[in-house]
């Protein structure tokens, strides 16, 4: 046993490594399939529990998931349609997977996106600037605005340890009375909708196509998961982070400062949901509308979970969640399936995930035969 | 602006605090287990619709509101079972839950009915209401406290009968073990699984009878989201209650008052309403922010809400 | 029908469990009215047999019998409705509850549901009494000091009629004075024909009390011999199959420069009460100093604050003769603190992450490591690997994340994390809990190296075998405050065991004239 190693630290053992580049090859393509496994499985789930409610309201499921289809990338309308729709959800996704890997779970995305839409929209349309200065300032009042609002349960966390998944639940309801107030008395548009002034020509992202309102914003939203990416991989500071979400307790003595860490994660996660809010603000509807969003700050929620994190991830996902939302418009132009049917899915995907141990908890249970949870806490060292 | 705090307006803050009592009396049960229910919503928006769905089609009261408790226990079963079975973030769970009633009851809505908005049903019998024989007479409170249907009166006295059941059974003995301690009640052979599956089945029928509520006595008809919140805020009076049933009932009046107000003073268009709105969450955050601060400099112990590292 | 003298009789258990054979075809039994000790190290299997003897676990194979009737019990309640009753470690009351509820849960009396709350206050006081266990039914248990929170705990098991009583490691929060008590009831309790198991691995404990002593040892049954026929030492042998030295192999210790000066130190507890109340101490470069006490004085609160964990209210900490007092943790490493934790799994490891991140830790924002803003993942690896080679982390790769490894191989892993980057001190807290023989072998062997190049070494154990084996010097914490300062060599058992009770260094018995 331990009487060969008399040296211990002084005289190194060694040991063999692996067939390093062919084995870790082997070893990363089976963990990437894996990982796939469970995303890929909640889709065809969603998508089976989909086709039964198609069925209960009337319709032909293939037809269904056809029109949803040619909606989402049938034609090149449709396709700028579905971009359209993923550039807002790539922002709200990296908020969420940002949060989530650094163990702070900021689903109040929503709000946070709202504030961005209306402090952008806001800037958009009283400051007069060259437009190379005034699309860069509204974005970042937008910002601003947006991680003011993420201070609030970033704060009670940090210094009172206070649970933010309640205080953001409280706050999105919040923060949407609050904008729909703010759009519909004081800073109002004449007219019959709710929606602020119109911003100025400056301050608008450049559009791409004459045919949608997809604008730069696409690309911003790209470069944002590739530095987030190279953050998290490669950088000491995202290590720090991705151990603070792992186990703050460690991290606080390995010596982070994980109050601080947690109040910079939800400004930095405030901050790109405000992103998400600044571009329909100044790229899509050029003016906050009370309502804009159809949920883009929880359809996040789904997106970090099927990325499991990861940004990369996070833009396939939000691609996918984009094409649902515009295939969506169209089954419901064409069928009684309302918009809703898109929600219905990302709930079945969000349970689906949300339970995915549950294969890996029973297969232990098997082998243990009936360990009773109390009883495993109790054992030490069994 | 004396003509707003009239006596209309207490009938109305009467009868718009039963939902949140309902709720709140069955969230009051699961939290006390140790399960925060933020599902709510969903478990009564299912059941208003059931509620409306069963009434319309059979012009039976009574089968409408046993439709919408079935239907609240359904959406119950599939939230505990997500989160007590298969560990699922209570979170998670929660949203997913509310976001599947909201989609699910929109398409049905269209589905079955052809509406987008709105149903307001035709086929619904008019809700029977009471006179009280003797505290109807008292001036002043009389008034207030006289003339409302009989779920109005039944959110009440389920109040101290929950309490009842809470504190002086061995159900409740068990479920408050369950959620302090839930290896000591294990031990004991308390089966903390079920017992926290019963409170949530329990919440489940309590929201059914709110979501029933909701849809056919208080508002006549149903639509889109029309729980507008209020399992949350219900959520909210028994966080502020730390889970006592008689302080929750006070809390949940107070939301009702502000949301009556809310609805008055748009109505004179004297306040835009959402203002009052905010003042559910508003108030709950500050009682978060009470409790954090009397936990961490004044050390005393908080059970049921989780505090981070 | 003939009385069974064996109370208990288990032949043949088996229980696997995914990583680990927890008891491997055990024997067991013990006779009615008698205190019979179960003896082992930190997973030996002694708390998984008496775990399946109350229904906890079932058995992979094997049979039992109690009071001679078969028995299979599916559930505690179907052992407890068979007479067995256990008290385990951690205790298993309900904080807000009152006594009397504790007590009754479960089994409450009453009609139709309601509880009967005056009968069930009668019963609890009624049993109090019948067993010299007296208690308020009214009291909160959050209320009780320890002592009376375990006599809740047995009270709880005699309520439901147990006439086997298990209890699982009892005096570890217990005061010597405590622990003696409890011995008192025991052996009232035998006499009346109450059964009792006492699972433990102290051994005085063991020839104090006991009649008889089963040894158990890597998951199987090794012998079962009368107290009164067997000794420590031969019970030792047994636990660890081959002759234990009582103190491990060391030169005496040089000690150099005072290293760590502690003067009136002051800090909270979690709940806010005083915990650490005024404690002074210094220590030298070179030397093991072991802090020893009952669980609960303080020690935990200490060392937390040692480390920067928890902020102290009072008083100065100096490090090399630098102030420390308020330094953050990160600081207080850079000058030289190493910290081996109590809770592995919490503080000392990230179980999720893999070893490379979690040996990482502390140097990610160094040189060799990283360079111009990015890391350099292949000098990480290497080193990882470095690591686990040098301190023998059998098969571990750097991918593998920190919950797959066996106790003893995590307790190495943050060995090399903490050690690898020079440290003078190394506060080690509980470095033995959770970890087999082998490692534990290494990380006292590891210390002493570390003392003998220099470092100092402050080593808090609840097992008084280990602080007795590997300290220099011994202080003693009792109540908050150091209760006794004496060179190992002077120290014995019972002297250490008044001074953690309490009684002053001066009046205790044992200790040197004039000392």
């Amino acid at each position: 046993m331990i009487s060969e190693s008399e040296g211990g630290i002084d005289t190194p053992r060694t040991v063999a490594a692996p067939q390093a580049t062919t084995d870790r090859a082997a070893w990363a393509l089976r963990a990437a399939i894996q990982g796939l496994g469970r995303p890929a499985l909640a889709i065809l789930i969603a998508g089976l529990v989909g086709g039964l409610i198609i069925l209960l309201l009337g319709n032909n499921p293939l037809i269904a998931y056809g029109i949803l289809w040619s909606g989402a990338f049938g034609n090149r309308i449709s396709v700028y349609s579905t971009l359209q729709f993923t550039t807002p959800l790539i922002f709200t996704g990296l908020a969420v997977a940002f949060s989530f890997r650094a163990g702070i779970w900021n689903i109040g995305v929503e709000g946070q996106m709202l504030f961005g839409a209306f402090f952008a929209a806001e800037a958009g349309y009283l400051l007069r600037l060259p437009a190379i200065i005034h699309v860069p300032v509204a974005f970042l009042c937008g910002i601003a605005g947006a991680v003011l609002w993420a201070l609030i349960p970033g704060l009670l966390r940090a210094l009172l340890g206070i649970n933010e998944l309640v205080v953001n639940l409280m706050l999105n309801p919040t923060a949407l009375l609050i904008t729909s107030y703010l759009s519909g008395y004081p800073f109002k548009a004449p007219g019959p909708t709710n929606k602020t002034y119109d911003i100025q020509p400056t301050a608008q992202l450049p559009q791409l196509t004459t045919s949608s309102q997809l604008n730069v914003g696409i690309f911003i939203a790209l470069a944002l998961a590739l530095v987030i990416f190279a953050f998290q991989m490669f950088t000491a500071e995202g290590y720090e982070l991705k151990m603070i979400g792992l186990n703050p307790i460690f991290a606080r003595y390995g010596g982070l400062n994980v109050t601080r860490s947690l109040i910079l994660v939800m400004v930095i996660s405030g901050a790109i949901a405000g992103m998400a809010g600044v571009e329909e603000a100044l790229g899509v509807d050029h003016a906050y509308y009370d309502g804009f969003s159809p949920g883009y700050g929880n359809q996040g929620i789904a997106i970090a979970m099927l990325a499991k994190n990861n940004p990369i991830g996070v833009v396939f996902a939000a691609l996918l969640l984009g094409a649902l939302n515009s295939g969506g418009q169209q089954l419901q132009l064409q069928t009684n399936i309302t918009r809703d049917f898109v929600n219905l899915l990302q709930a079945v995907i969000i349970f689906f995930l949300a339970a995915e141990f549950a294969v890996g908890w029973y297969r232990y249970q098997r082998q243990a035969k009936g360990v009773p949870r109390a009883a495993v806490a109790a054992e030490e060292g069994t | 602006m004396n003509q707003i705090f009239d006596l209309e307006l207490a009938r109305a803050v009467i009868r718009i605090s039963v939902p949140l009592i309902f709720a709140g009396l069955g969230g009051l049960l699961s939290f006390n287990a140790g399960v925060l229910n933020i599902a709510m919503d969903g478990f009564m928006l299912v059941a208003a619709f059931a509620a409306i769905w069963m009434a319309n089609l059979t012009g039976n009261l009574i089968l409408g509101i046993l439709a919408a408790m079935v239907a609240g226990v359904a959406l119950a079963t599939l939230f505990g079972y997500f989160n007590l079975r298969f560990k699922a973030n209570i979170f998670i769970a929660g949203i997913a839950i509310n976001l599947l009633a909201s989609a699910l009851t929109a398409l049905l809505l269209v589905g079955i009915y052809n509406q987008q908005g709105s149903f307001v049903p035709e086929n619904i019998p008019t809700i029977p209401t009471i006179s009280l024989p003797i505290i109807g007479g008292i001036p002043g409170i009389g008034a207030i406290v006289d003339g409302h249907d009989p779920l109005t009166y039944l959110a009440y006295l389920a109040v101290p009968i929950t309490a009842f059941i809470l504190f002086r059974t061995r159900w409740g003995l068990h479920v408050r073990a369950a959620g302090e301690n839930a290896e000591a009640a294990e031990v004991v052979g308390v089966n903390v699984f079920w017992i926290r599956m019963q409170t949530i089945w329990l919440s489940g029928a309590f929201c059914g009878i709110a979501g029933a509520y909701l849809s056919l006595v208080y508002v006549g008809s149903f639509s889109r989201d029309m729980t507008a919140d209020r399992g949350l805020i219900a959520l909210a009076a028994i966080f502020f209650a730390r889970g006592k049933p008689y302080v929750m009932l006070i809390v949940a009046v107070l939301f009702g008052a502000s949301q009556a107000l809310a609805i008055r003073l748009q109505l004179q268009d004297q306040l835009p309403s959402q203002l009052l709105q905010v003042i559910p969450y508003a108030i709950t955050i500050l009682a978060l922010i009470v409790v954090g601060i009397r936990a961490k400099y004044f050390h005393t112990t908080v059970r049921g809400i989780t505090f981070g590292s | 029908m003939m009385e069974a003298t064996r109370a208990i009789e288990m032949q043949g258990i088996v229980k696997r469990f995914p990583l680990v054979i927890a008891n491997n075809a055990v024997d067991f039994s013990a006779d009615r009215g008698s205190i019979h000790a179960l003896v082992g190290e930190n997973g030996a299997g002694k708390t998984t047999l008496m775990s399946i003897l109350y229904g906890l676990y079932q058995p992979d194979a094997g049979h039992m019998q109690v009071f001679g009737r078969p028995a299979h019990f599916t559930s505690p309640r179907q052992a407890i409705k068979a007479g067995i009753g256990m008290v385990s470690q951690h205790f298993r009351l309900v904080p807000s509850f009152t006594v009397a509820e504790n007590i009754i849960l479960g089994q409450e009396p009453g009609r139709r549901g309601v509880i009967d709350m005056g009968r069930a206050e009668r019963e609890v006081r009624e049993i109090g009494r019948r067993f010299a266990l007296p208690v308020e039914p009214r009291d909160l248990v959050l209320n009780l000091p320890v002592g009376l929170q375990q006599r809740v705990e047995i009270l709880k098991a005699l309520y439901r009629q147990a006439r086997v009583l298990i209890l699982d490691e009892p005096t570890a929060v217990l005061t010597p004075q405590e622990t003696r008590e409890l011995f008192r009831t025991l052996r009232q309790l035998a006499e009346q024909g109450t059964t009792v198991v006492l699972v433990t691995h102290k051994l005085n404990e063991v020839m104090e009390v006991s009649d008889r002593v089963s040894v158990m040892r890597g998951g199987q049954m090794v012998e079962t011999m009368r107290t009164a026929d067997t000794s420590p030492a031969r019970i030792a042998e047994k636990m660890v199959g081959r002759p234990v030295l009582f103190r491990v192999n060391k030169d005496p210790a040089v000690p150099g420069a005072p290293l760590l000066e502690v003067h009136d130190l002051r800090a909270n507890s979690s709940r806010g009460i005083a915990a650490v109340r005024g404690v002074s101490f210094t220590m030298r470069q070179g030397e093991i100093v072991g802090i020893a006490g009952v669980q609960g004085n303080g020690q935990s609160e200490l060392v937390e604050v040692l480390v920067g964990l928890r902020p102290a209210t009072g008083g100065e900490i100096r490090l090399h003769g630098k102030v420390i007092t308020n330094m953050s943790t990160a600081a207080r490493r850079r000058n030289g603190l190493a910290y081996i934790p109590e809770d592995r799994g919490l503080v000392g490891l990230s179980m999720d992450a893999t070893l490379s991140e979690n040996l990482l830790m502390g140097q990610q924002r160094h040189g060799p490591y990283r360079q111009g803003g990015r890391l350099r993942l292949r000098a990480i690896r290497r080193r990882a690997w470095q690591l686990i080679g040098n301190f023998d982390v059998r098969g571990a790769v750097p991918m593998a994340s920190a919950r797959s490894l066996s106790g003893g191989n995590q307790q190495k892993i943050v060995l090399a994390r903490e050690l690898s980057s020079g440290p003078s001190l190394i506060i080690a807290d509980q470095p033995s809990r959770g970890v087999d023989i082998g490692a534990i072998e290494f990380v006292h062997q590891t210390l002493v190296r570390m003392r003998n190049q220099g470092c100092g070494v402050l080593l808090i154990s609840a097992d008084l075998q280990e602080i007795f084996a590997l300290s220099d010097r011994i202080i003693v914490f009792y109540h908050g405050a150091v209760n006794g300062d004496l060179p190992a060599s002077e120290a014995t058992v019972e002297t250490v065991g008044y001074l953690m009770a309490g009684v002053d260094q001066v009046s205790a018995p044992g200790a040197r004239e004039g000392a």
